[in-house]
């Protein structure tokens, strides 16, 4: 084992992409290091479902013949980056974690793939997640199960599960993940990294499958606040073949992030708070959070999010009927799995029986009987006006406030199988993620701490509209405070 | 609310999903536990609220203008098809 | 245009029978918009290309992708509403239709539900003469689907063949009132909207190669009855004549069920124009649930009043108004102004012919007459015509002059389909001057009584009538050259001359 290799994995992203621009480092050697630790840790956490060794190799090659050549190379040059399998990779195998996608090569990359290469980032692979992405803990996945990189008998989260376990174990410097209801929070809380959601609109979904459109978001996963910065301005911003994608996303100015939260007020919903189910050392890491941002010079400000409570009602309402509209394509006629039976119809049945987990099919159900004829009007519609109240919550929280300060989950991991044959409480798990994916306003999720297991816990901020920056800003302050972030898993610490 | 089987499979109809006869009375329990959960928006007094369905705020964008461009990627796409007649796709007869 | 005739043995009952009732017709219309591109994608939108091969990652509906709105699909459908004087909608929304078919990529079809484009509006039909209003409920926006193809299998075993090129091709659908009373005011119903489209440039109108497709719903109540029967639904009709033939079949059809006593059935009808029946879909027609809801992909479309008067004002000239201007400035009949301003073309046609000869009743009259008979025959339209306006202009200004006849106008118009000149070098080329010269009609009227003693002497003799055998012998002779009052005259003068 070379001493580069253990270097490498633990430099930030901006360290490297500094480095391989300056020349300091290869992009190869670099992407060398995070493909010998991915041999060696990703057969255990089972992080990928795709692994792109030769293609890795060859983009850093023809990064360092750009700049043998003098070229200028882009903010994450020589940056290995995975991205969650739900995210087209022209030519790649792109499953959604699903096999009614077995095989499926997509004919053209997506947006942020485009946006990666042009910056100069090396994807090394295809990251696990739950069928779909649906699911928050990657155990609906048709493939297997990822591991978390903290404790290999414990979830690594979901849907994004692979994505934030390959940060985690340092298997890729970055990653893009999904979140619909708390899909990049939740498992970057579970494996003690950081998770954006961004604005809704602020990426681009051309290219993402959808699960539910008007949730989706594509977000970046980080060690480092800055280094989410950097990934959320390498994607970030109106695409004209994304009508939903908005020109108010620009890039964050990472030196703004260093400005500390003197003057900043920091809004606590104490209603949501109030809910039993809690962790006691989650609860305890939030209440010390809160007290360091406030000597760190923010100050605390009471508010309330009083229709969250209906938050998962209302999200398995509209996202089940979005998804199961989304969804229809999946058909066998034009690409994918088609299982052969008999006439039409039963083809459909049989593709769509066979190629779906059990959740997908349960959403898939749910979701129908939700726009169905004459339950339209009580589920659905019903659905949206309280969509409408969360939001306004959100905005009126957040006239008194520049970030809500809350958890990103009222557990810590828990162990594989725990939750699988209960799909209600599994749902349940959501309940601090999913109102920012209603409101669509960002939200992240930071390393704040550990649990007696040792099992990380993270915190979430949102914020107001394109307001990323502000997020970033006062987890950058707590990461000044604090070292969660920097603890690393024991998995990653061993040597080759 | 609970759901009979009867229900899922006319929802398993309409969405052309086979669901397994050993499978139907679990998925009807577990649908039933669901739509009962969310049945709390059931209390909520919604009279004057206009339903979110979009998100995005600000200027609308442009729309796109009206040019024909040839897709370069067409054959790759068609090459994903499970079966092909010459240019066309082929399905079993539509009943 | 004729009316259905049953056989003259049926007919009196049937006619009884529908006295007492009153048939109550709606019509669906889908017109293809004549953008370069597909609504939500760039693929071409040409008609008649190979099977799949104006297809794309969007119109495929392969996993990631999202639709992009094309602008001028809305400007065409603002032109539509505008142009039939719907309200246009300065909101509307899109919404997904939810169903499965292999010929639906996505499994739904991108459509407008509860908020629609254009509300409201008419198209005015002109039926056995009498003026009538006929309402418009709505146009919206929506995507095409592709093609299904049904072929036999070998062994028996069937299997469909789907082409998506259609599949994005942006369609508006345009639903009328139930205001149509018969098979044919919905035969006029559809001229008339297919001549606006066609005005405004925005569709090609044609039912057989699918750019305008039309379902009817038709139902019966008794007269005088303020509610509804029930009714159904007929699809497959390709033509104009077959949508007129299939209601009238099915208001028959609905009179004598009701008549027996026999409810109606809201089912869906497919029209079988080799049998001329309308028939049950043999597979159980479920009402479908399509699960309508608004669109997440795309934005509510949000159209300014100022953009909205922007269109309006660069409306071209309409069916009706120009008819009614051309009624006014030049004079004709509204019937004669009705058949010229069939298109817009044919109008500018004849306004020129008009201009050219001076001579508007007239110009109508050629137009009318020979140049569409032509035109019928070959199934040219006008900007193909072989005559140009200003040498029909020339032509019909010579016959007001008199400079030569009618008959002989004819035989020049038929030279000019075939050469090139104008009808005064035609009429030197060809010699077809006119004879007028007394002397010359005179000699012409001896050559004539010579050639036919018989019938000269008879008419000497007091017969009258021979004296026409005389003219027409005279006027063949000279090729319809002689002007036929002097040659009357000149013959008179001979035939008492050689008494």
């Amino acid at each position: 084992m070379s001493p580069a290799t253990s270097d490498w994995v633990e430099r930030s992203a901006e360290e490297i992409a500094e480095s391989v621009r300056e020349g300091k480092a290869t992009a190869e050697e670099v992407t060398r290091a995070f493909l010998a630790r991915a041999d060696s840790t990703a057969p255990r956490l089972a992080t990928f479902l795709h692994r792109m060794p030769e293609e890795a190799l060859a983009s850093a090659r023809a990064l360092d013949a750009r700049r043998a050549r003098g070229e200028r190379l882009g903010a994450l040059a020589g940056v290995p980056i995975a991205l969650k399998d739900n995210i087209c990779t022209r030519g790649i195998p792109t499953t959604c974690g699903s096999r009614i996608l077995e095989g499926y090569r997509p004919p053209y990359d997506a947006h942020v793939v485009e946006r990666l290469a042009a910056s100069g980032a090396v994807v090394v692979g295809k990251t696990n997640c739950d069928e779909f992405a649906m699911g928050s803990s990657t155990e609906n996945s048709a493939y297997r199960p990822t591991r978390n990189p903290w404790d290999l008998a414990r979830v690594p989260g979901g849907s994004s599960g692979g994505s934030a376990a390959a940060v985690s174990a340092r298997e890729a410097a970055l990653s893009l993940g999904s979140d619909t209801g708390g899909s990049v929070r939740q498992p970057a809380a579970f494996c003690g990294v950081y998770g954006l959601k961004p604005t809704y609109g602020a990426v681009s979904r051309y290219g993402l499958v959808a699960f539910a459109s008007s949730l989706d978001q594509i977000g970046p996963f980080a060690r480092t606040a800055r280094d989410t910065a950097l990934l959320f301005n390498a994607i970030c911003g109106r695409d004209a073949r994304d009508m939903t994608s908005r020109p108010e996303a620009v890039p964050i100015a990472l030196d703004s992030l260093e400005r500390g939260v003197k003057g900043l007020s920091i809004g606590i919903p104490r209603d949501i708070l109030a809910g039993e189910g809690i962790a006691p050392a989650i609860r305890a890491c939030f209440e010390r959070a809160a007290a360091a941002l406030r000597t760190a010079g923010a100050s605390l400000v009471d508010v309330t999010l009083p229709h969250a409570k209906h938050a998962i009602a209302t999200y398995y309402l509209v996202a089940t009927a979005e998804a199961s509209s989304n969804l229809a394509r999946y058909d066998g006629v034009r690409y994918g799995l088609r299982a052969k039976d008999g006439n039409l119809t039963q083809m459909y049945e049989a593709t769509r029986g066979q190629g779906f987990g059990r959740e997908v099919k349960r959403r898939i159900l749910l979701g129908t009987y939700a726009l169905s004829a004459g339950y339209y009007d009580a589920y659905y519609l019903r659905a949206q006006k309280v969509r409408t109240l969360i939001r306004r919550d959100f905005a009126t929280a957040l006239e008194k406030a520049d970030a809500l300060l809350f958890p990103v989950t009222p557990t810590t991991a828990f162990p594989i199988g725990e939750k699988v044959d209960d799909p209600l409480a599994m749902y349940l798990n959501d309940i601090f993620s999913i109102p920012a994916s209603l409101a669509g306003v960002p939200a992240l999720s930071f390393p704040a701490g550990f649990d007696e297991a040792g099992l990380p816990i993270g915190l979430q901020l949102a914020g107001r509209p394109f307001q990323e920056e502000t997020l970033l800003r006062v987890a950058r302050a707590y990461e000044a405070a604090d070292d969660a972030a920097a603890r690393i898993p024991a998995i990653a610490k061993e040597r080759a | 609310m609970p759901i009979d089987v009867s229900t899922v499979r006319k929802i398993a109809a309409l969405a052309r999903l086979r669901v397994e006869p050993a499978e139907e009375e679990r998925m009807a329990r577990e649908l039933g536990a669901i739509l009962t959960y969310v049945e709390q928006l059931q209390a909520l007094d919604l009279e004057e609220i206009e339903p979110t369905s979009q998100v995005t705020e600000g200027a609308p964008p442009a729309l796109r203008p009206d040019e024909a461009r040839p897709c370069e990627v067409r054959d790759e796409a068609l090459a994903e098809a499970p079966d092909r007649d010459g240019d066309y796709f082929r399905v079993p007869q539509v009943v | 245009m004729s009316e259905v005739r049953p056989p003259v043995a049926e007919a009196d009952p049937k006619a009884a029978a529908r006295a007492k009732y009153e048939p109550v017709i709606g019509l669906e219309v889908h017109a293809q918009l004549k953008t370069a591109s597909k609504i939500f994608c760039s693929c071409s939108t040409e008609f008649g290309a190979r099977a799949n091969t104006q297809v794309c990652p969007v119109c495929l509906g392969l996993p990631g992708v999202l639709p992009v709105l094309n602008e001028r699909a809305v400007l065409f459908a603002v032109m539509t509403g505008l142009a039939v004087g719907s309200t246009i909608n300065r909101r509307s929304v899109f919404a997904r239709k939810n169903y499965f078919y292999p010929d639906l990529p996505k499994g739904y079809q991108i459509s407008q539900y509860d908020r629609p484009l254009c509300e409201g509006g008419a198209v005015e039909v002109l039926a056995e003469g009498v003026r009538k209003r006929i309402g418009l409920v709505r146009i919206h926006l929506e995507e095409d689907a592709g093609k299904s193809l049904h072929p036999e299998g070998k062994e028996g075993v069937s299997t469909t063949r789907v082409d998506l090129n259609r599949a994005g091709v942006p369609l508006i659908e345009i639903v009328s009132e139930p205001d149509l009373r018969s098979g044919a005011e919905a035969y006029h119903y559809l001229t008339k909207l297919k001549q606006i489209l066609v005005y405004l440039d925005v569709c090609d109108g044609n039912m057989e190669e699918g750019s305008l497709r039309c379902d009817a719903n038709v139902s019966v109540r008794p007269r005088g009855a303020k509610e509804f029967g029930t009714k159904t639904e007929i699809k497959n009709l390709n033509s104009f004549r077959y949508v007129e033939k299939a209601i009238a079949f099915e208001i028959d059809r609905q009179v004598a069920r009701v008549e027996a006593g026999e409810r109606i059935v809201q089912e869906t009808l497919l029209w079988d124009s080799a049998r001329n029946v309308a028939e049950t879909m043999r597979s159980k027609e479920e009402a479908h649930d399509y699960r309508y809801f608004p669109e997440p992909d795309l934005l509510p479309l949000d159209l300014t009043p100022a953009w909205i008067d922007g269109v309006r004002a660069t409306l071209p000239e309409l069916p009706d108004a120009l008819r009614e201007r051309l009624v006014r400035e030049q004079g004709i009949p509204e019937y004669d102004a009705e058949v010229l301003t069939e298109t817009r073309a044919l109008a500018t046609y004849y306004e020129e012919v008009a201009t050219r000869s001076g001579q508007p009743k007239l110009a109508s009259n050629w137009i009318m007459t020979e140049v569409n008979a032509v035109r019928n025959k070959t199934g040219q339209p006008i900007e193909s015509f072989p005559i140009d306006a200003g040498r029909l202009g020339d032509l019909v200004g010579m016959i007001a002059a008199e400079k030569i006849s009618g008959k002989i106008a004819k035989t020049v118009f038929e030279r000019m389909l075939s050469e090139a000149d104008g009808p005064e070098a035609i009429v030197q080329k060809h010699g077809l001057l006119p004879i007028d010269d007394e002397a010359a009609l005179r000699a012409l009227a001896r050559e004539v009584l010579a050639a036919n003693p018989g019938p000269a002497a008879e008419f000497r003799g007091g017969k009258e009538k021979t004296f026409a055998f005389l003219v027409g012998q005279a006027m063949k002779q000279s090729r319809g050259r002689a002007h036929p009052e002097k040659l009357q005259a000149a013959l008179r003068a001979v035939l008492s001359e050689e008494a």
